[in-house]
Formats: C-alpha cells, structure tokens, sequence
C-alpha cells in the first residue's frame, strides 16, 4: 500500500511520517477549540497557513479538506484507528 | 655538514619548512626537490638534518577483497593511497622520495603532530615508506611551531613515537573503514540489484547517528501542530521616555483571558511595588578548545566549522597560533603569558592591552575543565604575521589573541535591576542591564553580543503610566533545526567523533544530499536511509553502540585495552546487522531505489507551474528526439502544456530562487570550465532584452 499523501510504501494508509503529524493534528485541535473556538474544518484551514506547522501537518490538513473529512473530525479519527 | 643523516617527517610542507629553520644553526636550511617533492636539508650539532614532509595520509586502510558488490570484508590492511584512491595518484611521487631519502638515514625523527592523526601517519610512514623505522624513531613533541619551541623539542626528544595512540588511531582507522565500506556496500549492491542503476549511498559509524539527530529533528519539525496562546505587550511612560515592560504571565491560553488584561491596564496608572538590584560578578570566559572556537566563529562570523578547522590550521602552520586540534581549556604556565603579551605588545591594537595586563602582579588564567593531554588549548604564540592576513585569517586570530588576553581579566562588575510595577491587581517588570565595571570584557569588547539597558532612576511607590497595552497573538514554534555548529556541538555533547572528524562528516553529510542549507533541512533521501536503517539494522545508527567505540578507543590510547578485542568486538556486532541485510537484499533495495529515485525527481524540479497552478516544473527529456526542455509534471499526460527550452550541452540544474523581473524559476547552467550561469527560464523576461 501507498501513502495516500506522499506514495512511500506503507502498511496503512498513511506512512509513518504523515502519521505522527496527523496524531498531532488531532491531539491539539482540543486547544485550538478551548481558546479560539473554531470548528474543525476552520482549524485544518488555520493550520494550512500557519507558518510553524510542520510541512507534513500542512500536507495531512489538506489531505482532510480535499477528501471530505473537513466537517467531521471523526474523518481524522478514523484515518488513525485505520492506521493502527 | 659531515656526520650522520638524520630522516625528520614533518606533516605538511609548511611544517617542514619551519622545522628545517627552526633547527638549522645558521637559520638558513638549504631547499632541494626530488619530483616536485621539496625537503631541506639543514645543519645541527655535526649532524645533517633532512626534513621532509608528507601531504597528510600517504596510506589508507583498504579491503583486500576489491571487488565493490562483495560484502562483508573484515580483512583490511595498510595500503599506499594512490593504489585505491583516484585523486591520490600525486602521493606516489611522496613515497618514493621519502623511501628514498631514508635509505641514506642514520637516524629518524617523527615531527608530525602530536595527535592521534599525526601519529598514526608517521607510523605509516616510518613503517612501510621508511622499511620498517617505526620501532627505532624518535618524536619531536612541540604545540606551536615557533623556533624556540621547536629547538626545545629537538633537545628534549621522546626515545619513540607513542605506541598506544598509534593502536588507538590504527584501531580507528580499521573501524571506520569496516563500518562504512561494509554497509555503504550493502546498500549500494542492494539498490543496484533492485533498479539496475548505481548509486552513492553511505553510512558510516558516526555519520549514521550523526544524521539519526538531524533525522529525529526534522520529523518533529516537519509534524509540528502550533498551538495559540496570547501575551501582554505594554509599554510605560517614565520621565517622558517610553520602556517596555513585561507581564508576570508569558502564556495566556485564551484570548478574552488577554483582552480583560489589555482591558483593565490600557491608560491606567501603575506603581512601582517593589525594587530589585542585583550585582553579580560574571567570570571571564575560558580559553578555546576546536570545538568552542568553531562554535564561536560561526556565532560571530558565520564560518562553517570546517571553515574556522582550516583556517586556524593555515594559522598554526605560519605559528601565529597554537594547535588547533585540541579539546583543552587549559594553559599552562609553560607556554610563558608574559613573553606571548610582550610580543603580542609590539602590534599597535594590542599595545594597550598587553600593557595592561602586563602590570598585573601575577598572570592567572581562567580555565576550563576538559583536559587534552596531548596539547594546551588554543593560544597565540605571540608572533606577528609576517604577510598581510586574508580577512578571515586575520579575524580568527584577532578572536583567538583577544580570547587569550580575556581569560586573564578580572570578572566583570554587572548590575540588573527588576522593578515590579502593580497596576489593577496586575503585576508588570521592568528590567535593566548594566556593566558597572568591565574587567575581561576590555579585552574581548568586539565580540560582546550582550545589550546594556539603563534605566531611569525609579523608586517604589512612584506612579506609571501605562501609555500602551496590546494583546499579541502567539504560537508556539517548533523546535530550531540544527546548524552546523549547534550539530557539531551535539556530536560533541554525545562523544561520538573526534575533533578532527567531526567537521569532514558533517561536510559529508551535505554532499551526499541528506542534509541541505545553513539550517540543516533533512532530504527525503536522507529521511529514507534512516528509515531503512532503523528497520533492518538500528544497532549501526545507535549513539550508544558508537560511543561504546570511541571509549573503547580511548582506553587503547592510555594502554587499558588492545585493538584486537576491540576489532574482534566490532566484527561480531557487525555480522549479524549484515547478514539481516542481506537477508532482505530485497525489500532493502526496493525502498533505497525508491528513495533514490524520488531524491532523482526532486533534484529536477524547478518550482510551481504558473500555468495549471496545480503541477510542478521540472527538467523533462521529449520522448521523440531525447532532448531536453523544462516542463509541466502533467507534460506528458497532456493535461498542462507548459513549456521552456533548455540549452543542449552542459549541466543544468535548479537554482532554487526566481527571478527579481519576472517572477520565473530560475536555472543553473555551466559549461566544462567555464563559469556556472544562473538565469530566468521564461524566454519572453525583460530581463533579457538586452540580449535578444
């Protein structure tokens, strides 16, 4: 199997590197939520063009807005537990 | 000049030069050349000195088996350079003269540096250059190459060369060749056998931990998630001029927490609660060792650490400076302070602050405590050049003469001040910097980065105006990339490497493209190697595994170990890492062909297509006439049309910029000796009309 993001050979549906930046994405969209309150889809958006997200965050960000997981952070969730 | 022959190996030319006037009684060496291979011969106490010099390593440990796709190879041995080495052919030329001239030697001295390097080369040398002279040498021990110190290490010579550095440094050369011939083979034989293309890969015993660091940074760079936070940035009126001050909280986790704090303080009036002052002594810094030297000219002036290695290097072969491959803080009083600041007196910008020095009673220098048993640390000599420096060299040795007069000052006198200033139940501080007395920092002044901040007289109780208080949006910011320098420091800080190493592996690094630009940004090449490593071998990237080595060197060097266990040691660690290698030759050579690969596009790409906005531009071959042409990554699909012409001949490669006119990609192009060109890939930029 493919990284859906990148192509390096993988057994899930992301590789390692997209992985661990997806996990974090999720980790902190708490923290985003508790001060700016902004909905998951504005937070991928945030991310997006924030200039201390990793390249790999801004490229698992897109990923969900263009894969329609942008609305629901389950998307994510389900992408990990996938992964696991 | 009748008498016996006396053979003395210097390292380099320079060297040899120096040490042939050194210890030539009328100063005046007579210069003769075999080849193109120069040595002096000179005249000293009825004997008849002949003293050449080697061009560095004139050997090398090389595999008996030379075959590139066998592996593993455990048996290795000294062998000539020029035999495996292509661009060593010049050293041929070297071993015959000096094999040569010891025929009509007496006598051998070995006056190469007194390090594990220059040891193990003289060895070599005297071994099988000379015929077998390595038991029956004298060494010359000297740390600087003025002709006083050089006399005195002629009188005082050592019975032999150092045995046990020349174990440990024989030991490390086999080690390194074992680690990296081996596993830069089974990488290179794997990826070959899976694509059919060669290609460079390596790793080695340190490079591999070194880039596991570099490697390990990037991924939490790269998978960063910033989160926000907000802080408070006010300033006070006092006196009609305007300070900044600083909130008691660096982290506010929401905004409306922060807008209440803006809110509640903006316009309002404060009062100071209380003032803190606190003098403090700051102690002059300690002398350099090659790691704290190349640490500090890149803080200062940006060198690479390569960079500041050769030139203090050029610097100690002219004896303006010490020897510079050291790890000691320490100087001894052997080295004489006050000759070195008398001579030193004799440069106008020095006069006045050698003189003060000099009239202190008694000259105690402020020391580190790592020790080199093998040299001081790194101090001048006291000599003036005797040509006009290049600007680098002159700055290196400004900051080594400056650090050296420094460690001998008395500690700075500093103020800092605190002020709390409470406005609304809120706390705010004001602070201040100030050196009441400068001590060291006389001597060293062009190298201070610290700012002084003054104050205005303040006194609690008194009333502040709060003139302005904003909210400033923050993130938090991932961890810094490593820069050379922070990246030799870690290598230091780990004990993997050598001083003399360090610098050349982080050089390879860089050349071998797993790690670009000043900030070290990690390639996917680089990201892919030490993925598969991980996988199938994570003992040849471990640090521990490493640092084991190096101490096992160590204790070879002070006689507490033999190489033999150590070598044998190394071998059963080894063999098992490239039997699992070998074992999965295949998987291994899938994903190092595919990381070469994607390392092969990358290189091509030039930037963003301006035309489809969604596709990248890179160097293309038409699939008809196998010409060249840069092109849109859905060229060949025929969903983009984008494309440029591009020369025929030459190399061409991305210049990783655009162009100030029209906003293009930009390409580098050069010709077999002619000089590179870098210009805008769109035929229709202004920029070239001049040329149409």
């Amino acid at each position: 199997m493919k990284c859906k993001i990148c192509g390096r050979r993988t057994e899930s549906e992301l590789c390692k590197l997209h992985e661990e930046a997806s996990k974090n994405l999720l980790k902190n969209y708490e923290a985003w939520k508790k001060s700016m309150n902004v909905s998951w889809e504005e937070y991928l958006k945030e991310i997006q063009k924030n200039p201390f997200a990793g390249v790999w965050a801004k490229e698992v960000a897109h990923h969900l807005l263009v894969s329609g997981f942008a609305n629901e952070q389950e998307g994510l969730a389900k992408d990990t537990e996938m992964n696991k | 000049m009748e008498g016996r022959n006396v053979l003395i190996l210097c390292e380099k030319p320079t060297a040899a030069e120096r040490v042939a006037k050194a210890l030539d009684e009328g100063g005046n060496p007579q210069k003769r050349e075999i080849g193109r291979v120069p040595h002096y011969v000179a005249g000293r106490d009825g004997k008849r000195l002949v003293v050449v010099a080697a061009l560095g390593h004139l050997y090398t440990v090389a595999p008996s088996v030379k075959d590139r796709n066998v592996f593993p190879v455990f048996d290795f041995q000294w062998v000539p350079r020029y035999e495996v080495e292509r661009d060593a052919r010049e050293t041929q030329i070297w071993i015959e003269v000096i094999s040569k001239l010891s025929q009509e030697a007496q006598e051998y001295i070995l006056a190469t540096d007194y390090d594990i390097e220059g040891a193990t080369l003289g060895y070599t040398i005297l071994k099988y250059a000379c015929g077998g002279k390595e038991k029956e040498a004298k060494r010359m021990k000297f740390s600087t190459l003025t002709t006083g110190e050089l006399e005195e290490s002629y009188r005082q010579l050592s019975d032999h060369i150092e045995f046990p550095t020349v174990e440990a440094g024989t030991c490390r050369h086999f080690l390194d060749a074992m680690y990296g011939i081996n596993l830069s083979r089974a990488m290179t034989v794997a990826a070959k056998q899976w694509s059919g293309r060669y290609a460079v890969l390596s790793t080695g015993r340190v490079q591999g931990p070194t880039l596991k660091f570099l490697v390990s940074r990037e991924r939490r760079i790269s998978s960063f998630v910033p989160t926000p936070y907000w802080g408070i940035e006010a300033k006070v009126e006092i006196n009609g001029s305007l300070y900044e001050v600083e909130y008691e909280r660096d982290v506010i986790e929401s905004r409306d927490e922060a807008q209440v704090v803006v809110n509640e303080c903006s316009r309002k009036k404060g009062r100071v609660t209380e003032i803190e002052v606190r003098k403090f002594l700051q102690n002059p810094p300690v002398p350099f060792d090659l790691g704290a030297l190349q640490a500090e000219a890149y803080g200062l002036f940006k060198y690479m650490p390569r960079r500041t290695a050769d030139i203090a290097e050029r610097l100690y072969l002219e004896a303006l400076i010490s020897y510079p491959r050291t790890s000691s803080q320490k100087l001894p009083p052997t080295i004489g302070y006050r000759a070195i600041l008398e001579s030193l007196s004799h440069e106008p910008r020095y006069e006045k602050l050698s003189a003060e020095l000099l009239r202190l009673r008694e000259l105690i220098p402020k020391e580190g405590e790592k020790h080199d048993p093998a040299h001081p640390s790194i101090y001048p000599t006291g000599n003036l050049p005797e040509r006009t420096l290049s600007e680098p060299e002159r700055r290196l040795w400004d900051l080594v003469v400056r650090r050296f007069m420094a460690v001998f000052g008395e500690p700075a006198l500093k103020q800092g001040v605190k002020a709390s200033i409470t406005v609304n139940g809120h706390h705010f501080f004001i602070r201040g910097r100030q050196t009441l007395k400068e001590g060291w920092i006389v001597f060293y002044r062009p190298f201070i980065r610290s700012e002084e901040v003054v104050l205005p007289p303040l006194e609690e109780g008194q009333e502040i105006e709060f003139k302005e208080v904003l909210r400033e949006d923050k993130f938090t910011k991932p961890p810094p990339r490593y820069n050379p320098s922070s990246l030799l420091r870690k290598m230091e800080n780990e004990g993997i490497g050598t001083k003399a190493t360090r610098a050349g592996i982080i050089d390879t690094l860089y050349n071998r493209g797993y790690v670009s630009g000043e900030r070290a940004v990690v390639s996917e090449l680089g990201l892919d190697i030490i993925d598969i490593l991980n996988k199938h071998c994570p003992e040849v990237v471990s640090v521990d595994f490493t640092r084991d080595l190096e101490e096992s060197m160590e204790r070879i060097q002070s006689g507490n170990e033999k190489m033999e266990n150590v070598l044998s040691k190394a071998v059963n660690r080894l063999t098992p890492v490239l039997e699992e290698l070998k074992k999965h030759e295949d998987t291994v050579g899938q994903d190092l062909s595919e990381a070469v690969r994607k390392a092969r596009m990358q290189q091509r790409i030039v930037g963003d297509c301006p035309v489809c906005g969604t596709g990248k531009l890179m160097i293309l071959f038409s699939r008809r006439t196998g010409k060249r042409f840069i092109g849109c990554t859905s060229f060949f699909k025929g969903i983009c049309k984008a494309s440029y012409p591009l020369p025929q001949k030459g190399s061409v490669k991305p210049a990783e910029r655009i162009c100030r006119t029209c906003g293009s990609s930009m390409i580098r192009f050069k010709m077999q000796s002619k000089r590179p060109w870098t210009f805008c890939i769109n035929p229709s930029c202004p920029s070239k009309e001049g040329r149409r």
